[in-house]
């Protein structure tokens, strides 16, 4: 689910400090994919499809963007994230 | 193992008394090594509490900071959970929604210590029909875990 859009949020500069974090989540070869799926449904409100499209690319790519925003969102995702195992951490974007 | 299934607002399984009992001892290891600091650069407590960030240690040791002792209470109230609705002498297990995640994320993190245990990667897959029962215990977990899940979703797609 994409965090509340703000009025800031639609300023656009081109300037580090503005970049967004993004939570990634990485292929794990014990999590089931419909484990996967249904989490990302369950924690950021995603439909089943696109949860099932994340989950594919988590699996084919290696790894996929679930949520961005502020660090302190990202820090909170990626806990989320880990309290249902799933293998996952922030970064800035890239 | 009987399948958990959708009964009105529950997920109703079944499980013999050696399962409950397999599953008692494993909740119990799992609780230990969450409540200890383990030995140092532990595989298992590294995949259950990972770093928050792939390759910048700081900003890895700044979320440690902030989520750790969470997670570590949020897995031990899971596992107290799952263990108040196991029963005794085996039977059926009924679950409410919030003992189903409970579950759900119990034995996927007893599925994540004993496939890093067995050194479960994408190149490695286990073998199907195993002789070693730490193999077998894998499966079998898998089993419970992925029943709940499909119960679960199921009853989330007829919501809509």
């Amino acid at each position: 689910m994409a965090p509340a859009r703000t009025p800031d949020t639609t300023v656009h500069e081109e300037h580090d400090l503005d970049r967004p974090w993004v939570t990634v989540v990485w292929d794990d070869p014990v999590n089931l994919m419909t484990y996967v799926t249904f989490v990302l449904q369950e924690l950021f409100g995603y439909d089943e499809p696109t949860a099932t499209t994340l989950m594919l690319q988590v699996h084919h790519e290696g790894k996929a963007v679930v949520s961005s925003g502020p660090r302190e969102k990202m820090e909170h995702d990626t806990s989320r994230l880990h309290a249902y195992g799933l293998w996952a951490s922030y970064q800035k974007d890239a | 193992m009987k399948p958990f299934r959708r009964k009105g607002t529950e997920l109703v399984g079944r499980l013999e008394a050696a399962e409950v009992g397999i599953l008692g001892l494993l909740v119990d290891q799992l609780e230990q090594l969450l409540a200890g600091d383990g030995p140092a650069g532990d595989p298992v407590v590294e995949r259950l509490l990972p770093p928050g960030h792939a390759s910048d240690t700081q900003i890895a040791a700044d979320y440690r900071d902030l989520t750790e002792s969470a997670l570590r209470e949020g897995k031990a109230d899971d596992i107290a959970l799952l263990r108040a609705t196991l029963p005794v002498d085996g039977g059926e297990v009924r679950l409410d929604d919030d003992q189903a995640r409970a579950w759900l994320r119990t034995t996927n993190d007893l599925r994540l210590a004993l496939g890093t245990r067995l050194g479960v990667s994408a190149d490695r897959e286990l073998p199907e029909d195993p002789a070693d029962q730490q193999v077998a215990v894998y499966h079998w977990l898998t089993a419970v875990q992925g029943s709940l899940v499909d119960a679960i979703a199921a009853a989330g797609r007829r919501r809509w």
